[in-house]
Order: C-alpha cells, then sequence, then structure tokens
C-alpha cells in the first residue's frame, strides 16, 4: 500500500463534494469554472462479454465490456460540447428538463491514482445519481467515474472524465444531466 | 379477436386522418400485434459488418422475442430463438462475440452455430442413442436475407421476399447504402428504455417533420421570432404504405452529396464521392438528402445525422430503442470520427434532439391510457387530399410537413392486424 496522503484525499474529496452540489443546485456556471477546456467527457456503452481467460481474474476487466473500436459512446463530448449542453438548458426549450429534473448525486469511494509529472492526478470514484420529475419520471443509476484532475491556481480542474455506467441498457429515459 | 378487429376499426379513421389512444394502451391489441404484425413483417436484425466473421453472433430482439444471429462456418447469416430445445433455457448470455457451438449451460446441449445439435449429454446411455439431432436443432427465424449489408429477419416462411417488402423504399435507401462502391457499417449500439408505446416512436420517425420546429427549438435560430416564417420543410414521401422517408432537395447550385452544415472535412469528403454517387445513383439521388424515415414497422431512421435504429416494444407501454451510427465503410477514419460524434450529440440517450423526443413520446403514452383520454380522437389530418406527385420520385409525395406517412403507417398497421392468419 502506497501512503495515503490525507491532505490530498480530503482535497479531493471537498472538490467532489462541491461538484456534485453545484450540479445538483443546477449553478452549471460555477461548474464550468470546475471544468479545463481541454476537458473530454465521455459515457461508454457497455456489453455483456465473456471473460477473458476465465481462470485469471486478471483478464475479467471492465474494459472488455465497454465501447470497442466499432462502437460509439452515450455522450463523447468535448468542452464545446459541454457548453453546448449546458447552453440549451438555458434556451427556454429543452423540454426534457423543463421543469428540470430534481437531481441528487453522491460520491464515494474516492481513491487518487497515478500522480501525473504536470501534477495532474487520476481519481477513481463511484456515482450514485438520482433523477426525478415526480412519481413517473424518476430514475437511478450508478456508476464509476474515471477523472483526471489538473491542477491549477491551487485547486484541481476536470481534464477527463470517463463514466461507465453499471448497465448495459440505461434504464432512465435519456440522459439529460450531467454525470 | 373480433373484439381486437372491432377495436381497430373504432379508433382508426378509414382514410387514418385521426385515430384514438386506445390503440397505444390495449394489452389485447398489443398481444395481436406480436403475432401479425412482429410475427409476419421484415425487422432488422443487424448490419453484416456486425458479423465480420464464421462464428461472429449477437443477440437481439424480433418483437418481444429474443434473438441469436449467427455467421456460419460457411459464412451464411442465420437468426434462430435463443433458446435450447431441450427445456427452453436461454442459450446464449453474451451480447456478442464469436463462438463455433453454443452450449446450453441448463443440461449442456451443444449447437453449431448454423444451428444443428451437435451433442447432449448421455446421448448413448440416457437417450438409447433415439434422439433425433436433426429435430432438435435450434428454431430457425424462417427467412433471413439481407438489402445491402442489412440483415432482416421474418418468421413467416411464407412472407414475400425483402426486396418486394422494401419495393421502392429501396430506392430512397440506396442513397444511403448505396452511395459507394464498399457499402456501409453499422457502429454501435445505444440501447435504452423509453417508457412509450412503439406506434408513438415509429409514427414520429416515418413523417413528422412538423415537431422539429418546435419540440427542437432548443437547437434551432433564436430567437424564436427570427423564425417565425415558416421553416423550410423536407418532403414526406411515401414510397410505400407504411414506410415513409422525409429529403430535402438540394439545390443546383450545391454540389451533389453535400447540403451545408458539415464541417469542412466532411464537405471535402462528400465533394470527393460526388463522381461515385452519381455513377451509382444517377442525376436525381445525389441531390436528395434524406432527413428521417422508417422501414414498417420498427426501423427507424435520422440519416441526416447517420443515425438508424430499432424499436424493440416491451410491452403496450415501453419501448428498447437500440440505436447506430451508420457511415460509408470506406470513409476516412476521421469522417468517421465527426459524424459520430454529430450524430451522438444530437440522438441516443444523451442527444440534444433525442431526450426532448422521448420526453413526448412518453407524455403521450402515459397520458393516453386513461378511460377518457382513450375515447378521444387526435389529429392526423395535415395536409389529408393534397398529396401529389413529383416526377422522378416513386410513391406518393406530401407536398411540404404533411401526414401523409403517419396515416400510411397507421393504415399499414390497421392492413397487417386486420389481415388473414398466413
Amino acid at each position: 500500500m502506497t501512503p495515503v496522503d490525507a491532505q490530498l484525499l480530503a482535497d479531493l474529496q471537498l472538490w467532489y463534494a462541491r461538484e456534485a452540489r453545484l450540479l445538483d443546485e443546477r449553478r452549471y456556471d460555477l461548474w464550468l469554472e470546475m471544468v479545463d477546456v481541454g476537458v473530454r467527457y465521455q459515457v461508454p456503452t457497455r456489453y455483456l462479454t465473456a471473460q477473458g481467460d476465465v481462470g485469471d481474474f486478471g483478464a475479467w476487466t471492465v474494459e472488455r465490456e465497454l465501447t470497442q473500436a466499432a462502437d460509439v459512446f452515450l455522450i463523447d463530448d468535448d468542452y464545446a460540447g459541454i457548453r453546448t449542453r449546458i447552453e440549451r438548458l438555458q434556451s427556454g426549450m429543452a423540454w426534457a428538463e423543463m421543469p428540470p429534473s430534481i437531481t441528487r448525486r453522491i460520491v464515494g469511494n474516492v481513491e487518487p491514482g497515478e500522480v501525473h509529472e504536470d501534477g495532474g492526478i487520476e481519481v477513481f470514484s463511484a456515482l450514485m445519481a438520482f433523477k426525478s420529475r415526480g412519481p413517473r419520471e424518476r430514475s437511478f443509476l450508478t456508476a464509476q467515474r474515471r477523472d483526471l484532475l489538473g491542477r491549477s491556481d491551487g485547486g484541481f480542474r476536470l481534464r477527463r472524465r470517463t463514466v461507465i455506467i453499471d448497465d448495459t441498457v440505461l434504464m432512465g429515459e435519456n440522459l439529460s444531466i450531467i454525470l | 379477436m373480433n373484439a381486437c378487429v372491432d377495436l381497430i376499426e373504432r379508433s382508426v379513421a378509414p382514410d387514418a386522418s385521426w385515430i384514438r389512444p386506445d390503440i397505444f394502451a390495449d394489452e389485447a391489441l398489443y398481444g395481436l400485434e406480436q403475432e401479425r404484425i412482429f410475427g409476419r413483417c421484415w425487422l432488422l436484425l443487424g448490419h453484416e459488418s456486425q458479423l465480420p466473421e464464421p462464428g461472429s453472433f449477437l443477440r437481439t430482439h424480433m418483437g418481444e422475442e429474443p434473438i441469436l444471429v449467427t455467421r456460419t462456418l460457411e459464412g451464411e447469416i442465420r437468426a434462430f430463438l435463443n433458446l435450447c430445445r431441450h427445456r427452453g433455457a436461454q442459450l446464449c448470455h453474451e451480447d456478442r462475440g464469436v463462438a463455433k457451438s453454443f452450449n446450453c449451460r441448463y443440461h449442456g446441449w451443444a449447437y453449431a452455430c448454423d444451428g444443428k445439435l451437435l451433442a447432449a449429454p448421455g446421448e448413448k446411455q440416457l437417450y438409447y442413442g433415439e434422439l433425433d439431432k436433426e429435430e432438435w436443432g435450434l428454431v430457425r427465424v424462417a427467412r433471413v436475407e439481407s438489402y445491402k449489408g442489412l440483415v432482416f429477419g421474418n418468421f413467416d416462411p411464407d412472407a414475400e421476399p425483402l426486396a418486394d417488402y422494401l419495393g421502392n423504399m429501396a430506392w430512397y435507401l440506396d442513397i444511403l447504402l448505396d452511395r459507394r462502391a464498399g457499402g456501409t457499417e453499422l457502429l454501435g449500439v445505444q440501447r435504452w428504455r423509453i417508457p412509450a408505446n412503439w406506434k408513438v416512436v415509429a409514427e414520429n420517425h416515418v413523417g413528422d417533420e412538423y415537431h422539429v420546429g418546435f419540440t427542437h427549438g432548443s437547437q434551432l435560430p433564436r430567437p424564436i421570432e427570427s423564425r417565425a416564417a415558416p421553416i423550410p420543410m423536407a418532403r414526406e414521401i411515401r414510397p410505400e404504405l407504411g414506410h415513409g422517408i422525409g429529403v430535402d432537395v438540394i439545390p443546383e447550385d450545391i454540389s451533389p452529396g453535400e447540403r451545408g452544415g458539415f464541417d469542412e472535412e466532411v464537405n471535402e469528403y462528400l465533394r470527393s464521392i460526388a463522381g461515385e454517387m452519381k455513377e451509382r445513383l444517377g442525376e436525381m439521388r445525389p441531390r436528395l438528402f434524406p432527413i428521417h424515415g422508417l422501414v414498417f414497422p420498427t426501423l427507424g431512421m435520422i440519416p441526416i445525422l447517420n443515425s438508424i435504429r430499432v424499436i424493440h416494444p416491451i410491452g403496450p407501454g415501453e419501448v428498447e430503442l437500440w440505436s447506430y451510427c451508420m457511415v460509408d465503410r470506406d470513409a476516412p477514419q476521421r469522417v468517421k470520427d465527426i459524424l459520430v460524434q454529430r450524430s451522438i450529440a444530437a440522438f441516443g440517450p444523451a442527444g440534444a434532439f433525442e431526450q426532448d423526443d422521448s420526453a413526448n413520446w412518453t407524455g403521450v403514452t402515459r397520458n393516453t391510457v386513461g378511460h377518457q383520454a382513450r375515447k378521444h380522437r387526435l389529429n392526423l389530418s395535415m395536409g389529408l387530399g393534397h398529396e401529389g406527385e413529383v416526377a422522378g420520385l416513386p410513391g406518393e409525395v406530401g407536398l411540404t410537413a404533411s401526414d401523409i406517412n403517419q396515416r400510411g403507417f397507421y393504415l399499414r398497421w390497421v392492413r397487417e392486424m386486420t389481415g388473414e392468419s398466413a
């Protein structure tokens, strides 16, 4: 076990809590300030796939189940794509979010990973996202986030996010919220 | 059965200028649809590109039936009910892959990828060598045929050939499928559930140009006043009853295949294939730009953004959409990447267009189930009596936005639902 940098872990947990709160409070303007302009935000599709070498747990990878060369993502946004997604909400005609969904994101299992030379840090976390527009429009999903956070102005900025949803068929009516 | 026929006749006007939402909510009708629509019509199974090698397989559905599609060692594509003939257990559990044979995990019966029963444990000792393996192969989908890469299945052994079923629709499909010698490939799939009746989703694909200006207001130029003038609408074409396609006609001053609005790299690609398109499709078709469409009953298309999808019904109140990106197989990878990114930004569960579509489909389905709501007619009269013909375009044509194709969809639905069993 690598020794845990308690301060780093606390900083990350705080960053994720704040991010979740801003999204739940629909403060997309403030949330965007937490996102690097070079960001890539991807949500792969997932398939039921046989294990690699069944005797070797090392071959039972999640990656085998995800978007491959001949697939498409559910979401594949750069910064402009994310901005477009948010500006859409301000059009007054984004009906899937009018009235806006009531959401709650709970982020846990925050696990710092590799630190890059430029200070960027890989972070794994788990996401529970609940969305409601009344009793007949409710959905709930869980996912793993694999993020790369860059360092800027003493804080973190989201440089890459891959959200691996824990399902093969998305059970909500849509993915109208940011994960 | 008679109750169903009565309900159908009461719920769809003879000219389909109105329908009653009974036909979305009724459980008995839904059951009859499984027999008469999904049991007799040609349904998309996938694309030849998804089964690249002998032993390639994928799972899908035809109506509510679980289906296993394979490429045999001889290279032929076959489709089967995905169940073991012994006790009915689910045979294949993976979404896709490559396998020379399939073993049922219940008692171990083994099938070749051409569906033959290869072996059953204890054949000699327990079955005394009397098990007729020829008889107990997988249940084949009676007919599997391809049209220029797209693979369709039909449970009805007496169904008309796929080419006849498509009829004039094939002429329009060729604009997508046959514009290049290398054909197309299908990328994906995105899968998600929407609590909507399948017909609500299908009728939107077959001919609803009208909704674009309002449903998709978030994606159109602002302010709204600046588009008060009628938005140029695609021509709605009904090549055959039930099938429909909306096309833009590209003005003479724009190079065929290039409609504008694309990234320069895509435009450059379209310019580079203009000659090939003209050679393969003639003068007229390269000037037609398909926007949306449907092959009856459930193959939806939004070719303007490279999206094609199957609307799998899951009971009367839910669908599972399977959405793919279709691109020219021989397009440069960079062009494919751009087109895919554009496609999924607009369509699919997180798409800026589709989110609002699905909100509509859900609302229609949910709010028309009530006893009172079911009794009242819904309007499909736009353009009725104003259909026409356009020289060179096969089929009937709505000269602007029109419900011609939704009417065609429901008239076809009535025809299939009230037709005698094969």
